[in-house]
């Protein structure tokens, strides 16, 4: 069904979203590149798309004397990520089944218990002094997630795959004399697994980029996430400045504080840029469920 | 909703059976819901509500030893403050407002256009193809959006003003005009955001009946027309709808965002010292609670109007719609 007549506003098309792609590409190159050029020639003549004087050097420098901070903060991203995914999960189906289940007379009550603090919050001030303060969440692991168990919106998200499993099949089960908590445990969780990777996912995809939660309550260097790792190297300079000068083929050297950067950039994005591609359907999935009834 | 009857699993199979032994069934499946839920009310107290009470706090001497609710009260001395410094308090507001405005404007215009534009075109591939890329940007954290935005806008080494260069235009010192740097905070925004905006506005065109085309088709319509008359049309009732209810939103700022993108250069903060980095840089850093906490309060307060607002207009413009 082509339409002969204004061909040029359809190529027209097709070259602004081939533009807005590159535009959306770019940074990621002008990253990589930094990353792979030599500090000296950023210095004296800027970034690029292509790296200048190709190396290894930044990487070896991280991997040398940065190694200890930075597989550290890479491993409490990866604890963080995977425990805050697992509970977070758990915590949010359980809620959604609740108030999916129909026959449940206060399930209104507990629906707009969790809907009203999408309306109302009282702000960061009095979380960040609770959380200090009465529940000690500062310089803890559990402060690096348990404040996030529970996301309103994915609850809700998850809620909507949870009704769309038939009825039947729960209220057979029910003759069968199986009670809610078996219910939920061996139909709605395997029934409703789309949506239980689709939240999943958006909860790790939460959990490795969180910024919040290390700068309200982590100073203790050793619970770094690499988010906050980052931000700190951005912000100060003396991180990658300090302690061991940097020694390549055994001759020390200036660290690399301007590519360094770019490489730590690179080593956040790689997970991320390596799993989009097969997890990219579920986000888009649950984008569509969510807008439609959210 | 009206209200299930209490013991239904009893009565499934036909008729009411006992009553008391409903009510003991019915316990003994709901004592199972209750549990369930349980771990999920007792994280939105933790977090949601008690940090709701702690707005008192705006009645309060805060001091650490004493916490929220042990410190003694202040009376409204907190507001006399608020009103005395009622300089940051507005411009906090004005540029909480302004980016948020901003940001819906261009970002709902981006989204839009790239939803329509897809749509018009037919190659499979392409489509996917550019889809997941515009959508990539989405998941990157705004620190490291920072970083490459960094090695953009850096006076010495940045690729922007090397392109300035190259023109024989002077160079632009981003990261100490805060007035220009609008523009790229705006800038970014369109660039995380577009992919995930054109998204929802690209399933919406996905649903609309092809008879509509057809017709035009039939009776010659060009392609501009059949954008113009028929694409944006459809698309016009979730435009209004999505904005309607980000009215709700535009007193919350995103702390990280600004953080990861400023560093909070104090050169940049008359237009990026949103409430929320106020708060942060005042009371959480700094300590002095009495102002920060009259600002919450006030966030608070009139965020909640705005959302009731926002709800009425939205109801008001189609009823499926309201939220609640």
């Amino acid at each position: 069904m082509p339409i002969t007549e204004n061909k040029g506003l359809l190529v027209f098309f097709y070259v602004i979203i081939a533009l807005f792609s590159a535009v959306c590409l770019i940074p990621f190159i002008l990253a990589v590149s930094g990353s792979l050029s030599t500090e000296s020639r950023i210095a004296a003549e800027g970034y690029s798309f292509w790296p200048r004087g190709f190396t290894l050097e930044t990487y070896q420098f991280l991997f040398g004397s940065k190694a200890k901070e930075i597989i550290q903060a890479y491993s409490v991203s990866v604890i963080v990520t995977v425990l805050g995914t697992v509970s977070a999960v758990l915590v949010t189906t359980a809620y959604a089944y609740v108030i999916s289940v129909k026959s449940f007379r206060y399930r209104n009550v507990l629906s707009f218990f969790a809907y009203f603090t999408m309306l109302f919050s009282g702000g960061t001030l009095p979380w960040f002094l609770l959380s200090t303060k009465y529940y000690h969440l500062s310089d803890t692991l559990a402060g690096l997630f348990v404040p996030y168990l529970l996301s309103v919106f994915l609850m809700f998200l998850m809620t909507n795959y949870f009704r769309s499993i038939p009825h039947e099949i729960v209220e057979s089960a029910q003759i069968d004399g199986a009670g809610h908590m078996r219910i939920f445990i061996s139909i709605m969780l395997p029934l409703g697994r789309v949506g239980l990777v689709t939240i999943s996912l958006f909860y790790a995809l939460q959990f490795w980029n969180d910024f919040f939660l290390p700068l309200m309550l982590v100073s203790d260097q050793g619970l770094y996430t690499i988010q906050f790792l980052m931000y700190n190297m951005m912000a100060n300079i003396q991180f990658l400045a300090s302690g061991n000068a940097a020694q390549i083929g055994g001759i020390p050297v200036a660290p690399p504080l301007e590519t360094a950067k770019m490489a730590m950039t690179c080593l956040t994005v790689l997970p991320i840029a390596i799993l989009y591609p097969f997890l990219q359907r579920f986000f888009v999935k649950g984008i569509v469920v969510g807008s439609v009834k959210g | 909703m009206q209200k299930a009857p209490p013991a239904r699993e009893g009565s499934v199979s036909g008729k009411p059976r006992l009553k008391i032994h409903n009510i003991i069934k019915s316990l003994k499946n709901d004592g199972s819901l209750y549990l369930l839920a349980l771990p999920g009310i007792i994280v939105l107290i933790m977090f949601a509500y008690l940090p709701m009470s702690g707005l008192i706090l705006v009645f309060k001497n805060y001091n650490f030893n004493d916490g929220i609710f042990g410190s003694p009260w202040a009376g409204f001395s907190n507001f006399e403050f608020f009103f005395s410094s009622m300089d940051d308090a507005l411009r906090a507001t004005r540029n909480t407002v302004m980016l948020n405005v901003l940001y819906m404007i261009t970002g709902t215009f981006f989204s839009v256009a790239i939803a329509i534009i897809l749509n018009e075109l037919r190659s499979k591939w392409f489509i996917k193809v550019t889809q997941s890329i515009m959508f990539f940007p989405y998941f990157i954290s705004w620190i490291i959006i920072g970083a490459i935005l960094f090695s953009l806008l850096d006076y010495d080494k940045g690729l922007m003003n090397q392109l300035l260069t190259a023109f024989g235009i002077t160079q632009i010192d981003w990261y100490s005009s805060p007035w220009l740097f609008v523009i790229v905070l705006v800038l970014a925004n369109i660039w995380k955001a577009t992919g995930y905006g054109a998204i929802i506005y690209y399933a919406v065109l996905q649903g609309v009946d092809t008879s509509y085309y057809e017709a035009a088709r039939i009776d010659g319509a060009s392609r501009w027309q059949t954008i113009t008359k028929i694409t944006l049309p459809l698309l016009i009732p979730s435009i209004i709808l999505m904005t309607l209810l980000s009215i709700g939103g535009m007193l919350k700022g995103d702390l990280s965002m600004i953080m990861g993108v400023t560093f909070l250069n104090p050169l940049l903060l008359p237009t990026t010292d949103i409430i929320d980095v106020y708060v942060y840089r005042t009371a959480i850093r700094s300590g002095e609670f009495g102002f920060a906490s009259a600002i919450t309060l006030y966030q608070s307060i009139f965020g909640l109007v705005l959302v009731l607002v926002a709800n009425k207009l939205a109801g008001w413009y189609d009823k499926d719609s309201k939220l609640f």
